[in-house]
């Protein structure tokens, strides 16, 4: 009688605990990132491991001190093509009496809203733009970190006594930020010191090129969104040698739009993209929904940025 | 990323500060008289001519009580029911002036019994808890367990006026709260307060999308975006997570939702969600509200054909006038902590980051109300954008283009004089809420974080200090 009694509470405990929905957890999400298939890597899809942030999209990787971690997540890809890679800060057992951030984010360069289409162009459109409270410590300036070119300009906040240090690079047509914050410069410094460790590459990366959708679509497939909520929806695609796309990346959108906007970019054909002389994949970008306002955008040319793995930041 | 780390990092930062305490402290709710509540200057001056007329009309009518057929002395609003979770206007919207948000003393416990009304007085209901309403997350199935397909979100109206002396024979069972909070399938919203609601709807889409423009290279990877009207696609403001287009709309749904009342805008009688499709789980179907609940003509509040002047307007449309020509707030310059720990401390707020979502200034264009609403600057510190907040926050309702863990940045301006923070109210310190900010997939981490670790205990007390002379 008894072991039927406790059988019993078991059950009805077991009941109510998978009745339970789980806290702090984001059970109905928005606007999210999807993919066509699960094996072609996406910017939002790096991860840390035994201290290593790696990211296959972008193709580097950064080992991080070891008193360094990630205590939390960024938010998805946001609807113009801003991610948030990493933000790192000291962990318990980081030793220095003062503590500090470092912020890895990347900028799609075909949905920013605002007219950069450069690593360069974005450290300078920053300082140019830089509010007055704040002061800049050093103005931008050109640099090599793990053998690539690097924008860099640091400014501070006076009042706060904070300092940023903000350094980007341009890969597959987003320029990536190390952002870097701290009361102590000192530790700022040997940030960006260590950073030459990183290793940065996107060897396997497609070139990628604005506006190759548009002026290269050979037939199309509209598709058809049924709903009103006037969002954006960048999407990247690869197209292959044979004119097909081989792969969708939905950056934001909701289920239903993603699935009726990726059903429709598979049955696109375009013009093989040449790359000397001979058909080679082709990364572009396409937007769809709603089209905020926008600045008034540089020449195409600008946009364009073929294996961006060496050069000169000046000439991306 | 790395949810191995995620979890105990986040703990011990979580520990640290509950055991360690704040050095800092939130000078809690800021003392002296409401600074908020009074007509624009352009209203007060009365121009143009009769528009103090309107405001104080509104305002009468946003205090006045309702009860089911209007006939009960000191509640002689109509309506009332048979659904609802407060039975004014003012009931909810009463900190630290009319017009405001939840009050000190929650009015729900009194609406539970008024008038003979037989309501149980849900759990998170309390007499000095914040005034709420609640939402299921999602439907449930037929054993009453949330069924993570069907996603709900709509307001379960605390009460019903089954007892009530006016109510006839209505009878309503109360949402079964108990169960969808052993289930965790519930979730709160407390009163947005209204002041300066005026300006806010005067704003530009344009003006929002260029400051959005201005904040977009921020170097903190914060990106928010704007809900949307599904009608016209203009940007919507209002409400908790900006889904709502004007001030009417806001009143006409809070009229219908909140006190059960309908009008021009919200037509129905409102039953709970799923209360119409029989799906209500654990629960008979019942198609609906019954006749005999539904016994007063609809719309109960409409346009007053038989009447003169103001008195011709409906409750509605008053209700957004009154809101819509309210001052904002008046901030303190040296109270708390004095004037310079305040300029220092909104000095500071710029500095680390939070002005990115809370923009502290947005100029308005032109208004055919009232001069005071025209070409003004609204220091309302938001941007009006939805902005992804995290684990620690998400409430798992969608709505309009807003996501679960999407919410429009809260205007701080009459932060001073609020009790209660966050959508549903969890929370008196103002660091607490600042804290919650801090979680997986939120936007807010770098200034949050900047906040609490890379800041002097004095300039995080001048930041409070700032945060309360709003």
């Amino acid at each position: 009688m008894l072991r039927r009694q406790l059988f019993c509470l078991l059950l009805f405990l077991c009941s109510s605990l998978l009745a339970q929905l789980p806290t702090n957890t984001i059970l109905v999400k928005g606007a999210e990132p999807s993919a066509s298939d699960a094996k072609t890597p996406l910017p939002e899809t790096g991860r840390i491991a035994d201290n290593v942030y790696e990211n296959r999209y972008f193709g580097f990787s950064y080992p991080l001190s070891s008193d360094w971690s990630e205590p939390y997540s960024g938010p998805p890809p946001s609807d113009s093509g801003t991610y948030v890679l990493g933000e790192f800060v000291p962990s318990k057992a980081f030793k220095g009496p003062i503590k500090g951030t470092i912020l890895i984010t990347a900028q799609d360069l075909f949905f920013s809203l605002i007219p950069p289409r450069s690593a360069k162009e974005t450290i300078q459109y920053a300082s140019d733009h830089l509010q007055p409270y704040y002061t800049i410590q050093d103005p931008p300036s050109e640099l090599t970190i793990a053998g690539r070119p690097f924008a860099r300009f640091d400014y501070m906040s006076p009042v706060a006594g904070l300092h940023w240090y903000v350094l980007a690079t341009q890969i597959r047509c987003h320029v990536m930020q190390f952002i870097l914050n701290s009361r102590d410069a000192g530790l700022l410094d040997g940030i960006v010191r260590d950073m030459n460790r990183m290793k940065l590459t996107a060897a396997d990366a497609p070139p990628c090129l604005a506006g190759y959708a548009d002026e290269n679509v050979v037939s199309r497939v509209e598709p058809v969104l049924n709903d009103h909520r006037f969002n954006s929806i960048p999407v990247r695609i690869i197209i292959g040698t044979d004119g097909k796309v081989k792969h969708v990346h939905v950056i934001s959108a909701f289920p239903d739009q993603a699935k009726i906007i990726t059903d429709a970019l598979v049955q696109w054909r375009f013009k093989p993209y040449l790359q000397d002389g001979q058909p080679a994949d082709l990364e572009t970008g396409l937007l769809f929904g709603y089209s905020p306002p926008r600045p008034q955008m540089p020449s195409t040319p600008r946009t364009t940025a073929p294996r961006e793995t060496t050069g000169d930041v000046s000439s991306q | 990323m790395t949810t191995r780390r995620v979890v105990p990092l986040a703990l011990f930062l979580s520990s640290m500060f509950v055991l360690q305490g704040f050095a800092q402290t939130d000078p809690g709710v800021r003392g002296g008289g409401a600074a908020a509540g009074s007509p624009l200057a352009s209203v007060a001056a009365n121009s143009p001519v009769t528009v103090l007329d309107f405001f104080n009309d509104g305002k009468s009518r946003f205090q006045e009580i309702d009860s089911v057929k209007g006939t009960i002395g000191g509640e002689t609003g109509f309506g009332l029911g048979p659904r609802f979770n407060s039975r004014s206007c003012a009931a909810c919207h009463a900190q630290p002036a009319v017009g405001g948000t939840g009050a000190a003393v929650n009015p729900q416990i009194a609406d539970a019994t008024a008038d003979g009304a037989q309501n149980t007085i849900p759990s998170f209901i309390t007499q000095t808890g914040p005034t709420r309403e609640a939402r299921f997350v999602f439907f449930t199935n037929a054993n009453g367990t949330p069924n993570p397909n069907a996603p709900n979100g709509g307001v379960e109206d605390l009460y019903t006026i089954t007892g009530r002396s006016d109510a006839g024979p209505c009878t309503l069972a109360q949402p079964s709260f108990s169960s969808q909070l052993a289930n965790n399938n519930v979730i709160f919203r407390i009163p947005t307060p209204t002041f300066g609601a005026g300006l806010i709807e005067t704003l530009s889409d344009e003006t929002l999308l260029t400051n959005q423009q201005s904040a977009f290279n921020n170097n903190q990877g914060i990106t928010g975006t704007f809900n949307h009207n599904g009608n016209d696609g203009t940007i919507s403001r209002f409400g908790w997570k900006a889904q709502n287009k004007s001030l009417e709309l806001f009143a006409g749904e809070a009229y219908n939702v909140e006190q059960g009342v309908t009008n021009e805008i919200f037509t129905q009688e409102r039953p709970l969600p799923g209360e119409d499709m029989g799906i209500i789980g654990g629960q008979s179907a019942t198609n609906g509200l019954p006749a005999n609940c539904r016994g007063n003509a609809t719309p109960e509040d409409h346009t007053n054909f038989n009447q003169t002047s103001i008195s011709t307007l409906s409750d509605l449309v008053q209700f957004a006038m009154f809101m819509r020509l309210l001052a904002p707030p008046t901030p303190s310059t040296t109270v708390p902590g004095g004037a310079t720990s305040i300029t220092n401390g909104r000095n500071l707020f710029i500095s680390i980051g939070c002005a990115i979502c809370h923009t502290t200034s947005l100029t308005t264009g032109t208004s055919s109300f009232t001069s005071s609403l025209s070409n003004a600057q609204a220091n309302l510190f938001s941007d009006l954008e939805i902005h992804h907040m995290g684990t620690t926050l998400a409430d798992n309702v969608s709505q309009g283009g807003a996501g679960g863990d999407q919410f429009r940045t809260a205007p701080l301006w009459g932060a001073g004089q609020r009790i209660f923070f966050l959508h549903d109210g969890r929370t008196k310190d103002i660091q607490a809420a600042i804290l919650a900010h801090n979680a997986n997939g939120s936007e807010a981490n770098g200034p949050s974080f900047t906040f609490f670790e890379n800041l002097s205990t004095g300039q995080r007390q001048d930041i409070l200090n700032f945060l309360r002379s709003l």
